[in-house]
C-alpha cells in the first residue's frame, strides 16, 4: 500500500474566491485532513508564479497526489493535469474542486455557508484523490488507407481527395462498373449537363495510383476498429482481405418502383427513371403529359420527402418543353421543394415555361383513368380532368435492400426507413458514433448529384483527420471487465452507444479502450459488477459521498 | 515552384468557419481563424434551440468553441477584418486589419467587475437590440475568446475623456486604453470564406408592420425572447402589455419568393417557424400556433416527421396563404390579413404575436469583401460557387462554406464546412 | 439545533455541471446545501450509491442530466432514467421517496439550475432531516434501505434494469418486441417480489425461523413467504436449519 502523499493548492482567483470565503480558514483545516504533507493558497493558482510551485511542491515533497480548489475543471483541468505532468507526476492523480463557479460566486451572501461548504468539497475530492490511480493514454497505430464502401459519384470524389492527399484508397462497388445511378440518368439539373459528363471522373478514379477499384466485389465481413479495420471482401468467387485505417460508407439508394401505384404499368404510365431511359434515346413521343409528385412518399410507409423529386420533375418537364414546345405538361404536387438560390430560380424558369402546376392534397390523391388523369383542385375547389398519352410518377429514393445487412456488418444503426444513422443530424452528419466510420450520399438521405459531391468531401475531411496522424492517443480512463467476474450476459455490449465492448476470440468480453468514450453506463448496467469504470469508479464515487460531512 | 504553405486562412468564425478550423487543425493543418466580432459563435450563438432535434443550441456549440480556444493549431483573429490580398494559391499574403480592444487579451480571466460598475447602458446587437449592454462588454456568457471588449463609439472615456471606472476596479490590469489598431500579415496555402449572412430589413415591407406594430417581431428577435438567457430569461411575453401570448401567427416567406424584394427561397423558415412555435408550446402548454406559407419546405433527415410532430403534438396549424397585411386593434392586438390560397377567400384573424420568419441576405460587405479578395458573387450577392462543386470560387485556393453562399441550415452548413476545408487540404498536401 | 439540509448532487458533465458552472459565472445565487459530485455522463450513476448516501444520512439527493435527446453519450439519461425509476419504486416501498429527485438541466440554464436547487432544499427542508437521524425510526430505517440495496445488488432487478430498453426496441431473444407497459407490469411484480424475499433474507440472517414466523414479522401471507423461501433456497440463499415441532426453520446462507 503506498503512502499517499497529498498537496493541496487552495486560489483566491483575486477576489472572486478570496473576498467571499474565508481562505485562510480553509487552508488551515485542509492541512488537517489525513495524508496532507503540504497546503498553501495562492492569488491565482492557474498562473505561472502558482504553476510554477505546483512543479516545484511535487518535486520537493514527493507529492503523489494534487487537488486544486479554485474554479471550474471544465476549463482548467487540463491545465493542471498538464502542469503535474510537467514535473513528472502522472496526470492523473490531479483532482479540482470547483469553489469558484458553484461556491463562491452562488453564496456571495451567505459566505459563512459558502466556506463550510468549500472545506466540505475539498474533503470530498481528497477522499477520491485518494483512491486514484496512475492511468496511461493508450496510442493505436492508424493505417494510413482507406476502404470506400459505394463506387458512385460520391464514393468516387471522396476517393479522389483521400487519394490526392497520398492515403492509398480501395473502393469496392457492387456492379461490374464504376458510376452507380448517374449511369441511367440523361441529364442533370440545374444547367442540364449531361450525366455522362460528370462521370469522367471515372478515369481519373481508374488511372489514379493511390487508388484500386475492385468492381462486382461485395463486403462480407468487418472486424477490428479506428485505425485497424479489416474488410473480408467476396468478388465473384473469390474470398480477398483488405486492412485500412478507415471505412466510408457511399453505397447510395436507388428509386422506387412505382409497381401497383397510380397504374403504373411501364408504358402509358411510367417512373421518372423511365423517362430518363427515353429521353437519352431521345424517345419522347408524348403530347400531354402530366407528371404526378410524392408516389410511395410522404405516406405511413414512408413519411419523408425524398428531396429531390421536385427538382428532378422540373427538369425533365423543362427538357421536354425544349424539344416539343407545343407539349402539354402538368405537374400535380403537394408542396414544391425547391429551396434555396438555384432551385428556387430553376422552378421560377419552369412556370415561365408555361408548366402548369395544380396542388393536390394526400386525402383526394389523382385517380389515373384511361385517357385522363383526375385529380381535385383544393385551390378551385373542383375536380379537374387532365387529358393525357404519358403520365409519369415522382417516387422517392429508397433505402437498398442490402443496407440492413452492411449495418449489421458494421455495427452501425438505422433510421426508421433504413437509411444510415450518423452520430448527430446536425454536427456530426458524416459520421458514425462508432469511431472511423463514416457516410455520404444518399445512403445517408435522398441526396442530388451535388449534395452527394458536398458529402463526399465532407466525408474525406473527417476521415482524413485519424489517416493523417501516425497513431491515435486516446484517453485512459476507461471502462474495464474483470472476465473473472464476468457472466457474460451481453447487457454491456447492446447498452454501449459506440459499440466499444464486444466478445473476443476466447468468448471473453473486452473493452476497446480505443472506442470507450468512459461514459460509464456499462458500469452501472453490469449485473455482477465485472465492469470498472476507470478514474470514476465505483469506490471513488461511494468515498465522495461518504465523506460529504454528515455523520449520525 | 515556391513552396506550398501549410497554413488555412478561414474568414468567419460561426459553425462553418469553426467546423471547417477544427476539420482542419485535427488534420495537422494550422488555421488562422479571422472573425469580424468580438466572439465566435455567429449567429448559432443566438439561437435558442435547433431543428430537427431541439437541443440547445449554445450546448452543443459551446464544446466546439472551447476545442478551438485551447487548440494549438488554431490562432484567433477576432475583431478583425481582411483588408487586402495578394499572391496566389499556395502562396497567399493576406492583410488583417485587428481592431483594438482596449482589454489585454492574456490579463482578463471575465471575471465581470468592470460591467457591473461601467455607467454606458448601450443597445445590445447580440440580443437583437431588445436589452442593453454596457459599453464594456462579452458578446455572450460563454463566448469564445473569454475576455471583455470596450466599445470605443460609446465608452465614455473615448467620447468625453472621462470615467475609467472600469480601469480602477480592474485587479488582474487589463484594461489598457492605449490599445492601437493593428494590421497584421498572414501568409497562407488556401482560404476559406464562412462569413455567413444578415436578416433581410422587413421594414422595407410596410404593409407588414414592422417597427409600427410593437406585436410584430422577426424570428430572430423571437428567438431571443424565448431563450433561457435572453431579456426574458424565457418566459415569453407580449411586448406590448407584458402578458403571456395565447395565438401566435408565423409568417414565412417574408422578403423571399418575392420577385420585388428576393426572388429566391430562405431554405430554412419552415422549419424554424414550426421549432419556435413548438418551443412557445413547451413554455406554455395553453397556446396556439399558426403558421402561414406557401409551400412546406421540409426535406432534410427526419424533417417530415417533425413537422407532422409539430402539427399533432404541438397545436400547430398550417394555412397556406399569402399574407396581404397586418394591422392592429385599439389593444394593439395585430390582426392578419390573407388570402387563403385554398379557398381564394380573403380572411383575417386577429392574433397576440405575429412572427416574421425573415429572409436570409447576403452580408452587407459582401461586396467589399468579394472584391478585396476577387472572387465572384451571384446575382443575389452570395458568394458564388460552382454547380457541381458549391465550395469552389472563381479564383483557385479560395473556397467558400455556409450560408455565405446560400441560405441554408446547419446541417448543411456543417458538412458544407468539412467539404470546404478538404478542398483546402487538398490544395495544401496534395501529391 | 438547527437543521440544515445536507443535499448531495450528481451532475453530468456537459449538461447540468455546466449549467451550475453558468449559474455562477451569472452570479445567480442559491441555498448553499448542495454538495457536488461530477460525473461525465448521469447513466455512470448505480443506484446503490445513493443508498449507501441514504445509509450515511444524506437528507436529499439530486440526479441531474442532459435533457432527454440530448446527452453527450447518446442515451446515458435514459438509462439513468430507467435505474432512478426502479429506485424511487423501491423507496416508494419503504417510505422514503420524497428525498431524491432525477431532472434535467441544460447547459445554457444557469437560471433554472438555481430554481431545481433552490426548490428541492426547501422540499427537504420541510420533510426535516432524514429518519435515520431519529433514534426513533434509525434502526427500522437502516433495515429498510440495507434490503433495498440489496435488492438492487442482485443480478434479477439489474438485468432487468440492463435489458430493459433493448428489449422494448430491438426485442428480447426470440425476437419479441415487448411494449414499455408490459416490461414494466412485469417489472414492477418483480421489484415488489425481490423487496419482499430481500426482507425476508435479512429477517433470516443470523436466527433462523419459520415460515409463519417470517410471515408475522413481514405481515405477507404464509403461501407466498413459503413461495419466496422456495425461490431463494433454489438461488442458494437459503437453507434448511432445523425443525421445531413441525415447522421446519430456514436460515439465510447469502454472503454479503
Amino acid at each position: 500500500m503506498e503512502d499517499i502523499k497529498i498537496g493541496i493548492f487552495i486560489c483566491h482567483c483575486g477576489t472572486n474566491i478570496g473576498g467571499v470565503l474565508d481562505i485562510e480558514s480553509i487552508t488551515e483545516y485542509a492541512k488537517t485532513l489525513p495524508n496532507v504533507i503540504y497546503a498553501t493558497d495562492n492569488i491565482y493558482t492557474c498562473s505561472e508564479v502558482g504553476l510554477t510551485e505546483i512543479r516545484d511542491k511535487i518535486k520537493e515533497f514527493n507529492l503523489n497526489r494534487v487537488i486544486v480548489a479554485s474554479c471550474t475543471p471544465r476549463t482548467h483541468e487540463t491545465l493542471f493535469r498538464n502542469t503535474c505532468q510537467e514535473a513528472g507526476l502522472n496526470p492523473y492523480l490531479f483532482e479540482m474542486v470547483n469553489i469558484r463557479d458553484q461556491d463562491s460566486w452562488v453564496h456571495m451572501k451567505e459566505p459563512e455557508k459558502g466556506t463550510e461548504k468549500a472545506k466540505d468539497l475539498i474533503r470530498m475530492g481528497l477522499s477520491k484523490a485518494t483512491l486514484l490511480r496512475p492511468l496511461e493514454k493508450v496510442k493505436v497505430d492508424i493505417n494510413p488507407s482507406a476502404l470506400i464502401i459505394g463506387g458512385g459519384i460520391s464514393g468516387m470524389h471522396a476517393a479522389l481527395n483521400l487519394a490526392n492527399q497520398g492515403f492509398q484508397t480501395t473502393i469496392i462497388e457492387k456492379e461490374s462498373e464504376l458510376g452507380g445511378n448517374l449511369k441511367l440518368l440523361n441529364k442533370l439539373y440545374p444547367i442540364q449537363v449531361d450525366a455522362s459528363k460528370l462521370l469522367e471522373i471515372i478515369y481519373l478514379v481508374e488511372s489514379h495510383r493511390n487508388i484500386n477499384v475492385l468492381t462486382s466485389s461485395i463486403p462480407v465481413k468487418v472486424e477490428g476498429f479506428i485505425g485497424n479495420f479489416e474488410t473480408t471482401i467476396k468478388k465473384n468467387k473469390q474470398i480477398s482481405k483488405i486492412k485500412t485505417g478507415i471505412i466510408i460508407i457511399a453505397t447510395g439508394a436507388k428509386a422506387l418502383n412505382p409497381e401497383g401505384l397510380f397504374g403504373y404499368n411501364g408504358k402509358t404510365v411510367i417512373s421518372q427513371l423511365d423517362l430518363e431511359q427515353l429521353l437519352k434515346e431521345n424517345n419522347v413521343k408524348a403530347q400531354n403529359i402530366v407528371m404526378i409528385q410524392c408516389v410511395g412518399a410522404r405516406n405511413d410507409e414512408r413519411p419523408y420527402c425524398s428531396n429531390i423529386c421536385c427538382m428532378t420533375a422540373l427538369k425533365n418537364a423543362m427538357l421536354i418543353k425544349e424539344m416539343n414546345p407545343n407539349a402539354n405538361i402538368t405537374i400535380l404536387f403537394r408542396d414544391i421543394q425547391t429551396q434555396g438560390t438555384t432551385y428556387e430560380d430553376y422552378y421560377r424558369k419552369a412556370r415561365e415555361k408555361a408548366i402548369l402546376f395544380v396542388k393536390y392534397s394526400p386525402e383526394k390523391p389523382p385517380l389515373v383513368k384511361d385517357s385522363v388523369v383526375e385529380v381535385y383542385s383544393e385551390l378551385r375547389n373542383l375536380i379537374i380532368n387532365i387529358p393525357y398519352d404519358l403520365v409519369v410518377l415522382s417516387t422517392p429514393l429508397i433505402a437498398h435492400e442490402d443496407s440492413t445487412k452492411l449495418a449489421k456488418m458494421l455495427k452501425i444503426p438505422q433510421q426508421g426507413n433504413k437509411f444510415f444513422l450518423e452520430a448527430h443530424v446536425k454536427l456530426r452528419p458524416s459520421d458514425f458514433a462508432t469511431d472511423g466510420i463514416f457516410i455520404c450520399g444518399s445512403a445517408h438521405w435522398p441526396a442530388d448529384v451535388r449534395e452527394s459531391i458536398s458529402q463526399a468531401y465532407a466525408a474525406a475531411s473527417r476521415a482524413s483527420r485519424f489517416l493523417s496522424k501516425d497513431y491515435l492517443e486516446v484517453e485512459g480512463a476507461t471502462a474495464e471487465v474483470d472476465t473473472e467476474i464476468c457472466i457474460k450476459c451481453n447487457i454491456c455490449i447492446k447498452i454501449c452507444p459506440f459499440s466499444a465492448i464486444s466478445k473476443n476470440e476466447e468468448g471473453e468480453i473486452v473493452v476497446n479502450k480505443i472506442l470507450c468514450k468512459a461514459c460509464g453506463v456499462c458500469g452501472a448496467s453490469c449485473p455482477v459488477g465485472a465492469i470498472t469504470i476507470l478514474h470514476f469508479t465505483d469506490e471513488q464515487i461511494i468515498s465522495e459521498i461518504l465523506s460529504c460531512g454528515v455523520g449520525y | 515552384m515556391e513552396e506550398k504553405l501549410n497554413n488555412v486562412l478561414i474568414i468567419g468564425g460561426g459553425i462553418a468557419g469553426i467546423q471547417a478550423s477544427l476539420d482542419l487543425a485535427e488534420r495537422g493543418i494550422n488555421v488562422e481563424l479571422v472573425e469580424k466580432n468580438a466572439c465566435l459563435g455567429g449567429r448559432m450563438a443566438q439561437l435558442d434551440k435547433t431543428f430537427p432535434t431541439n437541443d440547445c443550441s449554445i450546448c452543443i456549440l459551446a464544446p466546439k468553441l472551447a476545442d478551438c480556444s485551447h487548440n494549438s493549431k488554431i490562432t484567433l483573429h477576432t475583431l478583425s477584418e481582411v483588408k487586402e490580398l495578394s499572391g496566389n494559391v499556395g502562396n497567399f499574403k493576406v492583410k488583417v486589419l485587428k481592431k483594438a480592444r482596449y482589454v489585454k487579451e492574456d490579463r482578463c480571466i471575465n471575471c465581470g467587475a468592470c460591467v457591473e460598475k461601467c455607467p454606458m447602458r448601450v443597445n445590445d446587437e447580440f440580443d437583437m437590440n431588445l436589452r442593453k449592454r454596457k459599453a464594456i462588454y462579452i458578446d455572450y456568457v460563454q463566448g469564445v475568446p473569454s475576455i471583455m471588449t470596450i466599445d470605443k463609439e460609446n465608452c465614455l472615456f473615448f467620447t468625453k475623456g472621462t470615467c475609467k471606472i472600469c480601469e480602477s476596479v480592474c485587479e488582474r490590469e487589463a484594461i489598457d486604453f492605449d490599445q492601437k489598431d493593428k494590421e497584421i500579415e498572414l501568409f497562407v496555402g488556401s482560404i476559406i470564406i464562412a462569413t455567413g449572412y444578415d436578416m433581410f430589413d422587413v421594414s422595407l415591407i410596410p404593409r407588414l408592420g414592422y417597427g409600427r406594430i410593437n406585436n410584430v417581431v422577426t424570428g430572430l428577435e423571437f428567438e431571443r425572447l424565448i431563450c433561457a438567457s435572453g431579456p426574458l430569461g424565457g418566459h415569453l411575453v407580449i411586448p406590448s402589455d407584458k402578458k403571456e401570448p395565447k395565438k401566435l401567427a408565423f409568417i414565412n416567406c417574408v422578403g423571399s419568393r418575392d420577385i420585388k424584394n428576393n426572388p429566391y427561397c430562405s431554405s430554412c423558415c419552415c422549419m424554424y417557424t414550426t421549432k419556435e412555435a413548438m418551443i412557445a408550446y413547451e413554455h406554455d402548454n395553453g397556446l396556439k400556433s399558426t403558421i402561414f406559407y406557401i409551400d412546406l419546405r421540409a426535406p432534410g433527415k427526419d424533417f417530415q416527421k417533425y413537422i407532422k410532430r409539430g402539427n399533432r403534438d404541438y397545436n400547430i396549424n398550417y394555412v397556406k396563404a399569402k399574407v396581404a397585411k397586418i394591422i392592429e386593434d385599439k389593444e394593439k392586438n395585430p390582426i392578419v390579413i390573407y388570402e387563403d390560397i385554398n379557398t381564394f377567400k380573403i380572411k383575417q384573424e386577429i392574433f397576440d404575436m405575429v412572427i416574421l420568419a425573415n429572409t436570409m441576405v447576403p452580408k452587407r460587405d459582401a461586396g467589399e469583401l468579394a472584391k478585396v479578395l476577387g472572387v465572384e458573387l451571384d446575382h443575389y450577392n452570395f458568394f458564388k460557387g460552382e454547380t457541381y462543386h458549391p465550395q469552389l470560387t472563381s479564383k483557385k485556393g479560395i473556397f467558400l462554406c455556409g450560408a455565405c453562399r446560400e441560405p441554408m441550415d446547419i446541417p448543411t452548413s456543417v458538412t458544407d464546412a468539412s467539404s470546404a476545408a478538404a478542398r483546402a487540404a487538398e490544395i495544401i498536401i496534395e501529391r | 439545533m438547527d437543521y440544515e439540509p445536507k443535499i448531495l448532487g450528481f451532475l453530468c458533465n456537459w449538461c447540468s455541471y455546466a449549467g451550475a458552472d453558468l449559474a455562477g459565472v451569472s452570479r445567480i445565487q442559491y441555498a448553499p446545501n448542495l454538495r457536488v459530485i461530477r460525473v461525465m455522463c448521469s447513466g455512470r450513476i448505480d443506484p446503490i450509491f445513493i443508498l449507501e448516501g441514504f445509509l450515511k444520512g444524506i437528507d436529499g439527493f439530486m440526479v441531474l442530466g442532459c435533457h432527454l435527446g440530448d446527452c453527450h453519450y447518446i442515451n446515458g439519461n435514459y438509462e439513468a432514467e430507467i435505474k432512478i425509476g426502479v429506485l424511487n419504486k423501491l423507496l416508494k416501498l419503504i417510505g422514503f421517496s420524497e428525498r431524491l429527485i432525477l431532472d434535467w438541466v441544460s447547459a445554457s440554464e444557469g437560471n433554472r439550475f438555481a430554481q431545481v436547487v433552490n426548490e428541492f432544499t426547501e422540499k427537504i427542508r420541510d420533510l426535516g432531516p432524514s429518519p435515520i437521524k431519529d433514534e426513533k425510526y434509525k434502526i427500522n430505517i437502516t433495515d429498510e434501505l440495507n434490503v433495498i440495496k440489496s435488492a438492487l445488488s442482485d443480478i434479477r432487478l439489474r438485468v432487468f434494469i440492463g435489458r430493459k430498453r433493448s428489449i422494448i426496441t430491438e426485442g428480447n431473444v426470440y425476437g419479441e418486441v415487448i411494449s414499455e407497459e408490459e416490461f414494466d407490469k412485469t417489472l414492477d411484480q418483480a421489484i415488489y417480489d425481490e423487496y419482499i424475499r430481500n426482507k425476508i433474507l435479512l429477517k433470516i440472517k443470523n436466527k433462523s425461523k419459520s415460515v409463519l414466523e417470517i410471515s408475522k414479522e413481514i405481515r405477507v401471507e404464509p403461501n407466498r413467504v413459503l413461495k419466496h423461501i422456495i425461490c431463494l433456497k433454489s438461488r442458494g440463499f437459503v437453507d434448511f436449519d432445523k425443525i421445531i415441532d413441525i415447522y421446519p426453520k430456514f436460515i439465510s446462507i447469502k454472503e454479503e
